[in-house]
Formats: structure tokens, sequence, C-alpha cells
């Protein structure tokens, strides 16, 4: 590989660009789903091919290609230096890297049992017994039982000295339990919604979850919400779990704090930031007890790795202390905007795409208080479990979730349980409003394989650490 | 940028499904692509990107058991793997009592959606088309980004049933979004088998008019308001709809504001949706990843629930006519529309506007998700240009609100459709949507 990377980097700096680098990726999924009771997928794909990026006269360019030899990667490079040449038609100022030591090296992610080479019959049997679980609940009507697995290896090398080689595999699982009646449909997944629960990790990941085990609970409780009323219309203090919480992270600090975003490269798309540059050491994001890390370091998450594909080390960086906005997501080329170099998040989903800036793990740190507690002391309020549904405006302030289930706090005391139960905010007010993060003995990185962003469109891996935690004065109940 | 031609899909789908070995049907799904995409930001080009790829996917059957590989690596041992591999799926995959087979060949009509002057759209046309729609927004000291995107591909299916189809296609993109500094945005969208028709100045000029007029925007009240939507923002919500209500298997499975209520009239009488692959406009294949031809179907007859698309899967299970709406194998989430339109009305987008007494305008939304299915209640952000309605004018512009409103409900309270239509989306699947005005849409809350 290392050869035809050569190859390419040598035809883009000979075709006229200042800075190329080239990545070879070479992917692998397998994707299984039992649904109400048939086999709806036995999926095994891969996809392997060269892209390579190019900074000529000032500008970008990139090509790719699913052919991968010398000659072909010769093309690709050549054929991004004459798009670059292109965007120079509608240039702004040129673009300069911030500097990096050239990476030179290999890294591979945790997987204690490689998950492709578990026969495709033991990972259907598991998925059958827990779908026959899930619809031993008469309610249950329609039900989801998935496993995914998936394989990269990746070659990176850059024209200033740049040449890394890394692999590692996901493995995921989700069940979701569907009961249909009276005019509704309500939903509870494990072990959680939106794919299920992800790791770098292999077969022993999936072995953990203990799908078949948890299935019949997760089956009452979409029966019970049949029956449950919606959380009534007003201000109550919120305790979300865990799962929530990591996606709340994810749409409300996560993408907010992506130098891009701030700096309007994606506003046509997903949108800007409600925060601005000036904004770094001086908004006041959070309470006291809102602390967010962007960590690729950590082993096992989605979003860790050796080397992002700019060739940046990875690195733990705090976004948030203590309430206060101390930094953002960078890449090489927007981090001299705040005064700093890259700290590693830029990733491209494939062979075909560019890197952006891809969220790694963006953690809410944990706090001091203990779950049981928490409920104890709050008076009036709503404990909700489960994403059900998300919605953000285009400078993610004003946003909208809902969960799967949640039940009434009453004087210290977890009371009727409710369905789809929904919140609005706006961001900081509602960071703001955090007077309480679980601890660490409540904390876990969960993975999530679905982040959109870019045109054309790519789907990142990323993750987020997370305990329940609790806000207070929160709208819920709306439109209900 | 080249894709591989109809022919040369068609060619090596042949090739791939004479070696499959060890199931008693195969189909062969080639999937070629080259595109490019130009974006722009800050009113500059910030991203540039072409990729070509060839795609396959082998589906194997053995009795009532099926298994899919895929891969984009076309050298003959990988091609062989495969099929082994998809063959291999197939013998341990349990089986599905309800699986009919592979469908038979059907005729399928041939319309030519391919033309040489999008495949000929370079980065240097592209680069210029974003110069005329920047400088729109530059000279009037906006800020502008969006897309311009240029597209071929080429699709083949075979089955060892005898179906055999192929078909290649063009698509030209471009969006726009024009910022004012006073947080005034506007929006233009095209979209077209034909490159040539991209008219970059006007599309660049009516994003940063639109920018200019939603300068300084204002707050609003929450509650139900009138609304009058503009095509982009009507697209969402049928697009919506067909994702949880038109496919046969969510109506069968009860999960469909459909559901038991097919012949009931939910809507009002303005509102007719329809999907139709063979319409004039529509850009996709004419056939369905099963390669069968895409029928006509009417989902929404004035008002009245009248039908769902299906695929061989749920025309068999349910014993109704297959329309041709299968996704590619496996598809866990059933049939699904791809061209979809709602029928015109007589009205202009101002005359709609003109019989607001006090309303609100939406351009377009932003980030819509679903939180009750069956209701198909939705909520999501307007965005780049909501203005107040007043005594038949847009006045003051709004700041970006909020809604959580039941689009069943609010179709049910279409009081207008615009005879002129937009064609939203990409080449693969688009609505062709009119402007409406609803008599109420619940808006519960606004961004700062």
């Amino acid at each position: 590989m290392k050869e035809i990377i050569s190859a390419a980097l040598d035809a883009a700096v000979s075709a006229g660009a200042s800075y190329a680098d080239a990545r070879i990726i070479d992917v692998a999924r397998e994707e299984l789903e039992v649904a109400s009771g048939v086999v709806e997928a036995v999926e095994r794909t891969d996809s392997f091919g060269i892209g390579v990026r190019a900074i000529c006269d000032g500008a970008w360019g990139f090509a790719s290609s699913s052919l991968v030899t010398p000659d072909e990667a010769i093309r690709v490079a050549r054929e991004a230096v004459a798009i670059a040449k292109a965007s120079a038609i509608v240039a702004g100022p040129p673009v300069i890297l911030t500097l990096v030591e050239p990476a030179v090296g290999t890294w591979t992610g945790p997987c204690l049992i490689d998950p492709f080479t578990v026969p495709v019959e033991d990972k259907l049997a598991l998925l059958v017994a827990t779908d026959e679980a899930l619809r031993k609940q008469p309610e249950v009507s329609i039900t989801k039982a998935h496993l995914g697995f998936y394989r990269e290896h990746k070659w990176f090398g850059s024209s200033q000295g740049a040449f890394t080689e890394q692999s590692w595999v996901e493995s995921g699982a989700g069940v979701t339990a569907y009961a249909v009646g009276g005019g509704e449909v309500v939903s509870r997944s494990y072990p959680t919604s939106h794919g299920g629960g992800w790791q770098q990790a292999g077969w022993e990941f999936i072995e953990g979850l203990d799908l078949v085990g948890n299935a019949p609970r997760i089956a009452l409780q979409a029966a019970q919400l049949l029956d449950a009323p919606y959380v009534e219309a007003g201000t109550r203090d919120l305790i979300i779990d865990a799962s929530q919480v990591a996606l709340q992270v994810h749409e409300s600090i996560g993408h907010p704090t992506e130098l891009d975003r701030v700096l309007g490269e994606e506003a046509a798309f997903a949108g800007t930031s409600f925060v601005a540059l000036e904004d770094v050491g001086t908004l006041r994001y959070g309470s006291e007890h809102v602390t967010v890390t962007a960590d690729a370091t950590i082993p096992g998450s989605l979003g860790s790795f050796g080397w992002d594909d700019e060739g940046v080390p990875a690195q733990r960086d705090f976004i948030i202390r203590e309430g206060l906005l101390t930094g953002l997501q960078t890449s090489r080329e927007t981090a001299a905007s705040i005064g700093r170099t890259s700290n590693g998040c830029m990733r491209a989903d494939g062979w075909n795409r560019i890197p952006l800036i891809r969220m790694t793990t963006i953690s809410l740190e944990p706090g001091t208080w203990g779950f049981d507690d928490l409920i104890a002391d709050t008076e009036h309020g709503l404990y909700a479990e489960t994403n059900n549904s998300w919605s953000i405006d285009d400078k993610r302030l004003n946003f909208q979730f809902a969960c799967e289930i949640g039940w009434e706090i009453e004087n210290g005391k977890l009371g009727r349980m409710v369905k789809n139960p929904n919140y609005t905010g706006m961001s900081p007010q509602f960071w703001g409003s955090c007077d309480a993060v679980c601890s660490r003995d409540h904390w876990q990185v969960w993975g999530l394989p679905n982040c959109g962003k870019g045109e054309p469109m790519q789907v990142a891996h990323v993750a987020h650490g997370a305990s329940p935690a609790r806000f207070r004065d929160v709208q819920v109940g709306v439109g209900r | 940028m080249k894709a591989m031609s109809g022919s040369e899909t068609r060619d090596l789908a042949h090739r791939i499904l004479q070696m499959t070995d060890g199931a008693d049907e195969t189909e062969v799904l080639v999937a070629s692509e080259a595109s490019a995409l130009t974006r722009f930001a800050n009113n500059r080009i910030n991203q540039n990107v072409s990729e070509q790829n060839t795609q396959i996917s082998v589906r194997a059957v053995l009795g009532k058991r099926q298994g899919v590989a895929g891969t984009n690596r076309l050298d003959e041992a990988s091609l062989r793997a495969a099929c082994d591999a998809a063959v291999r799926a197939a013998r341990i995959a349990p089986e599905d009592p309800g699986f009919p087979g592979l469908p038979g060949p059907q005729p399928v009509e041939t319309v030519n959606r391919a033309v040489d002057s999008t495949r000929d759209f370079d980065a240097q046309a592209r680069a210029q088309a974003v110069h005329a729609i920047v400088e729109q927004s530059s000279a009037r000291g906006l800020n502008a980004a969006g897309k311009v995107r240029a597209a071929q591909h080429a699709i083949a299916i075979v089955n060892s049933r005898g179906v055999d189809v192929a078909q290649e296609l063009t698509g030209a993109q471009a969006t726009v979004l024009s910022m004012g500094p006073d947080s005034g945005s506007g929006w233009s969208s095209f979209l077209h088998t034909d490159a040539s028709n991209l008219a970059s100045e006007a599309l660049g000029a009516s994003a940063a008019d639109l920018a200019e007029r939603s300068a300084n925007p204002g707050s609003l009240e929450p509650g139900s308001y009138p609304v009058v939507l503009a095509p982009e923002a009507v697209s969402d919500i049928i697009d919506f709809l067909a994702y949880v209500g038109f496919s046969a298997k969510a109506v069968d499975e009860g999960r469909s504001f459909m559901s038991e209520r097919i012949g009931e009239k939910l809507m009002s009488s303005m509102v007719s949706i329809t999907d139709d692959a063979l319409a004039p406009h529509a850009m996709g294949t004419t056939f369905d990843y099963e390669g069968q031809p895409r029928r006509r179907v009417v989902l929404v007859d004035e008002g009245v629930a009248k039908d769902s698309v299906t695929d061989s899967y749920w025309a068999a299970r349910l014993g109704v006519a297959n329309t041709g709406h299968a996704l590619p194998a496996p598809n866990a989430y059933g049939p699904m529309p791809m061209n979809l339109e709602m029928a015109p009305g007589d009205a202009s987008l101002d005359e709609l506007i003109g019989s607001v007494t006090r309303g609100v305008y939406v351009t377009r939304f932003h980030y819509v998700n679903v939180e009750d299915p069956i209701s198909v209640l939705l909520t999501g952000m307007t965005r780049d240009g909501t203005f107040m309605i007043e005594n038949g004018r847009l006045t003051r512009p709004l700041k970006n609100l909020r809604f959580t409103q039941s689009a069943v409900e609010a179709f049910a309270q279409c009081e207008g459709v615009t005879k002129e239509r937009l064609f939203v989306g990409t080449e693969e699947g688009a609505v062709y949507a009119p402007g409406l005005l609803l008599g109420t849409f619940a808006f519960t809350g606004q961004t700062a």
C-alpha cells in the first residue's frame, strides 16, 4: 500500500500540489437482522478504494476511485490537483495547515474475539432467541433484533512524510419491541435505540449485552406503555438516563463546538453554531457541574484511533470546564483561527470522502451523585429513558427530544409511567440548569454509529461518555 | 468522471449471475456511479470532491432462505467470493415461509434520463456556476454557501428467472443559502437531469433576495396559525408521510396513518399524492431494485387514503399487485415510493399569501423528526425565510420557529394549493411539491 500511496503523493506534487495526502481504506461489514420472527438481513459487504486530497493554488481538491493500483492512484492524484485548480477560480484566503510532526506508526483497536470468525449460525441463533423472547409478550406485534460488525484497515500518507497504518473492529447490537393498539404504536429498545449499543470490540461485547435476558423486560415495558398516559404539559425537573444524556451532549454540545460549523463551513446543510470564535474562554455554556472532554484515547470507544485522517495523534482535550467554554473540535486548517494547533478531530467516512471535523468521544464528565439519591432529592420531576426522536435548529440552540419511556417523580419517588415524554429547551440555558450529574459508577461510553454530516453525506462513528443528570425547570409534554 | 454504461453494468451483472453456483435462484444488482460535488461557504469554494465506484450485490435464494453479499472489488476472485458468500448466507439463514421467490421478468418502459451536458459538467463548469451564484451574494455584502453537484449512474438488475434491466441516469443539483449580517437568510435550489438548465445567476439572486428581505427577524408567540408553506417545506412533510405511512409493510403492521383506514377521507379534498416513476419530470429508474416496473400508485386521492406501495414480498404476502417499489435486498424497511408528487392546484404563492389575514410563511424546514408515527406527529424548525403574513402581505421576518404538528391533521386543513411545483431531492428520490395554505399549524417554540 505504501508504494501506491507514494505514487499518488508524487503525482500530486508533480502536478503542482503544495500539499497532498492519500488514504487507502479496506472495509468489511456484516449485518444480520431478525424482525417479527423473520430473518430480514444476512448480508456481508466490503468496500476498497483510494482517496487523494491536494492543495494547489491555495485551494482544496479531492478525487477517489475504487480501483487501487499505482496507475489509478496517479490518475486520481492528478484529478485531485485539477479539481483544486478549479476551486481556485472561487478562492478565499489560501489554505494554510497548522504544523504537525509527521506521523509514522501503526495502531490497532481492542478486539478479543474477532466477530467475523464467529459462525453466522451462532449469530442468527442469538437473534432468533432474542426475537422469540420479545414476542412472548402478547401486546408486542413488531420486533427487531440486529447485529452489526465493522472492520476497517486504513493506510495514510502525506507529502509531509507521514505514513500510518491503523485497523480496528466495531461490534454492535440492539433490540426493539413495538406494541401496537388503540391507534398508537409505542417502542422500547435495548441497550438503546437508533442502532443499539456499539463499541470498538469483538464478539465479547455482544455476549456482555445479554440480549435474551433483557428482552422480556423491554417487551413488558412496551406493553405497559400502550396504556400509559402522556406527561402533562408544563415545567418539571428533568432527569434523563445516560443514553439520553449522550444524545443531548451530541446534539447540543458536540455539533455546536465543531470549529468548521462555527466558521460557517457547513452552513448550507447541517447549519452553523450559536458559538462564536470569541466565545472560547468567555462563554458560560453550562453550570459548574458541566465539564465536557473530547477524547480519542478511550480504549474501546467508537471515537478512538491512533491518528486522525490528517495524521494528528489522538488526544484528550477539554471543551467545557466547570461550565466555561474552553475549547473547540479542530482540524489543521481551522485550528489557527483560535490560535491553536489541531486537536485531531478530522475523520472521513471511507476512501471516497474527505475528512471533516467529527466528534471523537465527547463526554460529560461524571459527577458525584448516586442515581437513587438523585431521584430521592427530586420533588416534582420526570425521569426519561432512551431517545425516541430528536430535532435541533440550524444554530444548535432550540432543541426538542422525545424519549421512549418516562416516570413521573413526586416527593422523591418514581411514580406513574408515561409514554413518549418529550422536552424542549435552548442549549446554554438547558446546560445552565444542570445541577447534578451521577457518578462514575453510572457513567459509560455510548457508541453512536450514525452521525450524519457533510455533502456528500458522511456517517461517522462517534461516542459519548455519560451518566444520568438532572436539569431544573424544563418544559415537558410539548404539543400533547 | 465516468461511470459504466448501462450495457456495461448489464454485462457485468450477467457475468456474476453465471458465477453463482449452488443457489436455486440468484439476483444481481450492479450500481456504477461517477459523481462530483463542489461545495462553497463564506463566498468561496471550500470543498471539491469526485468519486468513481461500482458496487455489486448478489442475492442467493435456496428455497425459502436468502443471503446477500456485496463488494466493489471487480476482479474475478472477489466477484466469485461475493457469490459464494451470498450462497453460504442463504444456506444458514432460517426459512421465511412468506418469501415468494424472486419475481420474473415484466415489461419495463425505457426512458432516456441521461444527458451528455451533465456528464460533461466538469470541475471548471461547476466552479463557473459557483462563481455566478456567489457573485449575487458577495456583491450585496451577503455570505453564500451551498453546492453544485453532477452525477451519472448506471444500474442493472438481472436474475435467474429472466429479469434483465438496465438504465443510465444523470442528475445535476444546486443549493444556495445566502446569509446577511442582520440574521437574514434565504434559500434556493435546483434539481434536473440536465445540468445545462442550471440558471446559476438567477438561483443565486433568488436566495440573496430572500436573505435581504428576512433581515432583523422578530418574535412570535407560540400558537396555532394559518401557514403558507413554500414547496421545499411541503416536500419535507410528504417525505415523512412516505417514510412512516405509504409502505404496505407499515400499513399491514398497523403503524401507518392509513392502517385500517384505506378508503377513508383523512385529508382535505385538495390533497392528492401519487408516486409515478414515468411522469415526465421524474428522474429515477423506471424499475425497482428487483427489476420490476415501477407502477403509478395513487396514495391519497382528493384526501382519501387510497393505496400503499408494494414489492414482490409484500404483494405476495397481502395477495395484491406488485407496484414495483422494492429497495435493494436485504430490505428491512419494506417497499418505498421514490417518485412522489402532490397534485397542483390553481393558485399562485402570492394568491395563497393574499388570502391570509394573520399567519406565517415558511420557506423550508430544518431537522424534522417523527414523534408519533401513526398521527405523523412531526417536530422541526423553520429556516431561511420565515415571515409574518398580515392582511395578505408578508410583513415582518420571524426568527426560526419550532413546530410540533400532525402532518395528517395539517393536510386535513389544506385550503389552497399552488399551480407551480418544485422538484426537491436527488435524482434517485425526489418530491414534486406545490406550495400550500394550511388552515392551522402548531408553532410550539422559537429560537433566539
